[in-house]
């Protein structure tokens, strides 16, 4: 997947039918993060901000039901993916680039989780099994989505 | 936090701009963006950018500060602020917190 054209806000990607397969796979597993895995304060309590986790939790829960709906209809909307010559091509606009690394970073993020956190600086290394090894493989896809898009934003800047 | 990029030039640190009286800003909450190995360097310096409005060199010095000092403080504002950026980093899933300013 690589950025061929920016024309003002949009952005045009060519993506093979492979990459294509494989980010609408990965896709399909948002969310993976628990809403109550993000905490407002490692203090809350001592703090007086239960409450604010309380509202985080809630706005969270909001942002993730929106996100999913996207999401949905991004998988099932074809006419996003042109295929001219054969080629697929996918046109994102730049605020839905920064909802898109918003989605992928969830299951990056939520299959380190279900990795159970591994770290090699604290000699955590990751456990693979049959059960874990798709989080394994969504977690490093996604990464590489990420950083296609990242790039197209530093070229573009 | 994943590597990806390597530092360039470290900026100063720029003292934040203070707004509105001093009662809006007490008490004060520090936002604090602490670091993992998962979210890669060149996205946490992304969202900061988006997030703050802040230039990549400043971004980037405080990623950094995130990935070889293990937290940064990214700002230092009133609750209802805080509230607000620790909600915006959440959302791109970064582990961020508020904490009481001593």
């Amino acid at each position: 997947m690589k950025l061929i054209q920016r024309d003002g806000e949009s952005f045009l990607f060519h993506i093979s039918k492979r990459e294509k397969g494989l980010l609408f796979e990965v896709l399909k597993l948002y969310p993976l993060i628990p809403i109550a895995h993000h905490r407002v304060s490692q203090t809350a309590a001592a703090l007086g901000v239960t409450e604010t986790q309380k509202l985080l939790e809630s706005a969270l829960a909001d942002r993730t039901r929106e996100n999913k709906r996207q999401l949905l209809a991004m998988l099932n909307q074809e006419t996003r993916l042109q295929e001219p010559d054969g080629a697929h091509r996918l046109t994102l606009s730049g605020p839905q680039m920064e909802w898109l690394l918003q989605v992928l970073n969830d299951i990056r993020v939520g299959s380190w989780l279900i990795l159970g956190e591994p770290d090699e600086k604290k000699g955590k290394p990751i456990e693979l099994n049959d059960e874990n090894a798709r989080y394994y493989a969504a977690m490093e896809f996604c990464g590489l989505f990420q950083m296609t898009l990242l790039d197209a934003f530093q070229q573009s800047s | 936090m994943a590597e990806t990029v390597e530092p360039v030039v470290l900026p100063d640190i720029e003292k934040e701009e203070q707004t509105g009286a001093q009662s809006e800003l007490e008490p004060g909450y520090l936002v604090i963006c602490w670091d993992d190995p998962v979210n890669l360097m060149d996205y946490v310096t992304h969202v900061f950018q988006v997030v703050f409005g802040w230039p990549k060199p400043k971004a980037e010095f405080h990623m950094l500060q995130v990935h070889n000092q293990g937290k940064s403080v990214l700002t230092r504002e009133s609750m209802e602020r805080a509230e607000h950026y620790v909600h915006q980093l959440h959302s791109y899933s970064l582990h961020a917190t508020m904490e009481r300013d001593a």
